[in-house]
């Protein structure tokens, strides 16, 4: 057309023009996105709620049906202190989808697309709803202990067990968000994202589950050998039922750090992916 | 006016073997209202998103605000406002949440975040409405909060992409004012993608007409629709077999003589005078037209003229 003669440079200035090179911290990026997600998730309560209802449930039959038999597998133990961080990691799992769906939520009404054209820093959008899932984590894993308490747990470990436990909760939910907050960054699709939750199943049911790994059998031993849920469940029961095991301690954050790693880097790929431009 | 604030030269952006936008090249000057008019599917939307940062040009180059839309694409997006088609509001979220989360992330402190959000707030008339999630919101209402939005950081440029798009009339009057106030009122350039032709013609002082990704016509929506010819008649038959009859009778009288289907428009000075005439002829040829109407021209006449292809017959893509 026309009006594109060379009258000036189509580019004329530097960046450090442009707004004053004002900045928000880093941190403080995360904290607010964070604080969002949180409101955002706190208002759909139904969202957040499920997750604990089942698993509190899970707790109350799982420890009805098998207290009685439990001593022929656990001398001396208590089977409420075994099978209630089976309860807290399912929790944890099931409830790792709350950055995910805030995150699949905010691209499928466009929120994303808005929060991307600000000057915001690309890993706090990912940073942000994770750690907003993280606090809801926290919450639910507490919420989780407290009734293990109610219902006449005695942790070996004491205060700091049950601090630990809680720990372990947040290293397994926050690393498997990293999933799910990958697939939603990748598909932008919510129901994608809602079925990435459900790998839930083999990590929970394919582990020692019910019983100790070592009287597991068959294909179901060699599957929860492979679970990297397995030490982390491990090292939880040791804290609340015999005490400080450094070697099972080890072995857990090891598997919940290499977890927390692996998906982090998918979810890190899927956020260049998504901010990529094309 | 004066400064070229948004430039595009020569732009392109190709999705696999599916050109959107094909060599497209436009001017925009310091505080003009500039409407990139075209039908669902010309390259609108893709213009805007490259011109926004959100998609990388194939060929060609762009810059606003003088900065280059591919290489300072912070910088871009620190000195324009974004209000895109799809209106990308949490419904959760309250309108002061959203306008200082916003405010925040483009730097602002906590309290000049809050300021700036009731300020905005009161300039879109939104501020007895804060109480509310935005997902109660109508979509007047809505598409207003997006503008207040965009308008955060103060941004001297404004990008608006179908602004009006699902609004009622009411509403869409609304935003009309909405940004012909930011316009007079704060000088703010304001690019403006729309597919109707009534809105190009109300708000811009420029008219770029989009179709199938290049620009068919650029001008002053005046000035466009003087070039088409003055005032029209059109004449509507039973059929399109009379239409073509018609055209053989009338085409002497008027200075161009368009056919649509059973449609026939004829472009002439002094349109009004020649009706008597025009009637007396199709009478002698026996012709009965269903309808005769006097008009002045339109963008839709501009459209047809420039690009063979009735406005409104265009496929939603």
């Amino acid at each position: 057309m026309s009006a594109t003669t060379q009258e000036a440079p189509l580019v004329s200035r530097d960046v450090a023009g442009a707004g004053g090179g004002r900045r928000m911290p880093f941190p403080a990026q995360v904290g607010m996105l964070a604080w969002r997600a949180l409101v955002v998730n706190v208002r759909v309560p139904a969202a957040i709620l499920p997750s604990l209802a089942i698993s509190l449930f899970a707790l109350f039959v799982y420890k009805a049906q098998f207290s009685g038999v439990a001593a022929a597998f656990l001398p001396g133990q208590s089977y409420l202190g075994f099978i209630l961080p089976l309860s807290i990691v399912s929790a944890a799992l099931s409830g790792a989808g709350v950055a995910g769906q805030t995150i699949v939520n905010d691209i499928e009404r466009g929120y994303f697309d808005k929060l991307v054209l600000t000057p915001v820093n690309r890993w706090a959008l990912l940073l942000g709803p994770m750690l907003a899932g993280g606090i809801v984590l926290a919450a639910q894993s507490a919420a989780l202990v407290l009734v293990g308490l109610g219902l006449g747990l005695r942790p070996a470990t004491g205060a700091g067990g049950l601090l630990a436990t809680v720990g372990f909760a947040i290293l397994v939910g926050v690393g498997f968000s990293g999933l799910i907050v990958g697939v939603a960054l990748l598909t932008g699709n919510a129901a994608a994202t809602q079925g990435g939750t459900f790998l839930f199943f083999p990590l929970t049911f394919l582990t020692a589950t019910f019983v100790p790994v070592d009287q597991l059998q068959g294909w179901i031993r060699v599957a929860a050998r492979l679970n990297p849920i397995t030490p982390i469940l491990g090292a939880m029961r040791a804290i609340l039922n015999t005490g400080w095991d450094g070697a099972l301690i080890v072995q857990g954050l090891g598997s919940g750090a290499a977890m927390f790693a692996v998906l982090f880097a998918f979810a890190l790929y899927a956020l260049r992916a998504r901010t990529r431009r094309r | 006016m004066g400064d070229r604030t948004i430039v595009a030269e020569g732009l392109v952006k190709r999705f696999g073997p599916f050109t959107a936008v094909d060599g497209v090249s436009f001017a925009v000057e310091s505080g003009e209202i500039y409407g990139f008019l075209g039908p669902n599917g010309a390259g609108k939307s893709t213009t805007i998103a490259m011109l926004t940062t959100l998609a990388l040009p194939t060929g060609g180059r762009a810059a606003v605000g003088g900065y280059d839309v591919a290489g300072q694409a912070g910088a871009v997006r620190r000195v324009a406002g974004v209000a895109l088609q799809e209106i990308g509001l949490d419904p959760l979220m309250r309108s002061t949440e959203l306008l200082t989360i916003q405010g925040r992330l483009f730097g602002l402190s906590r309290r000049r975040a809050r300021e700036r959000a009731d300020e905005l707030l009161r300039l879109v008339k939104l501020e007895e409405v804060t109480a509310r999630p935005v997902g109660k919101y109508s979509g007047g209402m809505r598409r207003r909060l997006d503008l207040a939005v965009a308008l955060v950081h103060e941004p001297a440029i404004l990008f608006l992409d179908e602004p009006t798009t699902g609004l009622d009339p009411a509403s869409r009057r609304d935003v009309w004012e909405e940004i012909r106030r930011l316009n007079r009122e704060r000088g703010m350039t304001i690019f403006l993608t729309t597919q109707y032709l009534e809105e190009a013609d109300e708000l811009a002082d420029r008219v770029a007409i989009i179709n199938h990704g290049r620009i068919a016509v650029e001008g002053t929506p005046e000035a466009l629709k003087a070039g088409v010819g003055g005032e029209a008649i059109e004449v509507t038959f039973a059929d399109g077999a009379a239409a073509e009859g018609a055209r053989a009778a009338l085409g002497d009288l008027a200075g161009r003589a368009q056919l649509d289907g059973q449609t026939l428009r004829l472009y002439l000075a002094g349109a009004a005078e020649a009706v008597p005439a025009v009637v007396g002829r199709l009478e002698a040829r026996g012709l009965r037209p269903r309808a005769l109407t006097l008009s002045r021209p339109t963008l839709d006449d501009v459209f047809l003229q420039v690009t063979g292809e009735r406005y409104a017959d265009e496929p939603a893509a």
